[in-house]
């Protein structure tokens, strides 16, 4: 699946959308950067509270296909430009992780 | 990161790089005042005033291997996140200082880590050619340690032997419950 066709399946928000073709494979949770850093994978979606530009550094360290703010946080103004910028898809949504994480589970992804 | 020794050891790494032969760690807890500080200071080769503008912007690295460095903007942000804040001094030839500051009690405050092995590995690995001073205080104690008296006294035994770590280590550990009321990390 796409990060396009994800966001149209779960009716999330594009922030920043460089990069809506990307693959996406797997899913990785949490909010400790070093160890997002450490143990998500290639093409992982992140789902995450943390909205400053630090989230996407690591997103394309990692190479992340997209990193998706939960809980209605916001990004910050630089996050955006930095996405825009490197390619990295911001994208976010209303729902708590576990929330959205079970809806992905539904569609196996 | 998840313990706050993880970045003292990415800061002193960076010293390293940066050709210091001598790092200064200085830890002070002050729970009472709701203040922990840690500040190190190098005599390493500096930072220019233009790199320190952009020190925490995590696609300014001095790698060359990647276009992310994230080590600065990791450690600002977990200050940041406990109330408090990361200030960079540098001058070019001179060395750097690098001073953070934490609420105590933050609930978001990671805490302080394995210390003991943060300090006694990198003198394992790199004791010969970078002296450490390491000042830890805890309200009102505080416990002093340099590798330059350690050396005066070993003669021709390398510092970064392994029965001198092993000891260095021990040393260590005990004088840090010592002050900390019997507390290890």
């Amino acid at each position: 699946m796409t990060v396009k066709e994800l966001v149209d399946l779960f009716n999330l928000e594009i922030v920043a959308g460089p990069n809506l073709e990307k693959e996406i494979d797997g899913v990785y949770i949490g909010d400790l950067l070093s160890n997002v850093m450490a143990r998500a994978e290639k093409d992982n979606l992140w789902l995450t509270v943390q909205g400053h530009q630090n989230v996407v550094a690591v997103a394309l360290l990692v190479e992340l296909s997209a990193v998706i703010l939960v809980e209605d946080f916001e990004y910050e103004e630089n996050s955006v430009q930095r996405a825009c910028q490197k390619g990295v898809n911001l994208l976010k949504t209303k729902k708590k992780s576990y929330d959205l994480a079970c809806k992905f589970c539904e569609s196996e992804i | 990161m998840r313990e706050l020794s993880l970045h003292i050891l990415d800061i002193i790494e960076n010293s390293r790089r940066a050709g210091s032969d001598l790092i200064k760690i200085k830890i002070s807890e002050m729970p009472d005042e709701d203040l922990l500080k840690i500040v190190i200071e190098d005599n390493g080769s500096g930072i220019s005033e233009e790199k320190l503008d952009k020190i925490d912007d995590p696609f300014i690295t001095s790698r060359t291997t990647r276009e992310v460095g994230l080590g600065i903007s990791l450690f600002k942000s977990a200050a940041e996140s406990c109330n408090g804040n990361l200030n960079i001094k540098s001058k070019i030839g001179e060395g750097t200082k690098v001073e953070a500051n934490f609420d105590y009690n933050h609930i978001d405050r990671a805490p302080l880590g394995d210390i003991t092995t943060t300090i006694s590995n990198f003198i394992a690995a790199n004791g010969e050619k970078v002296d450490i001073i390491y000042q830890h205080q805890y309200q009102d104690k505080s416990f002093n340690f340099d590798t330059r008296e350690i050396k005066a006294e070993l003669d021709d035994v390398s510092i970064q032997s392994r029965q001198i770590i092993g000891w260095l280590r021990e040393y260590i550990g005990e004088n840090l419950a010592e002050i900390r009321g019997g507390e290890a990390f």
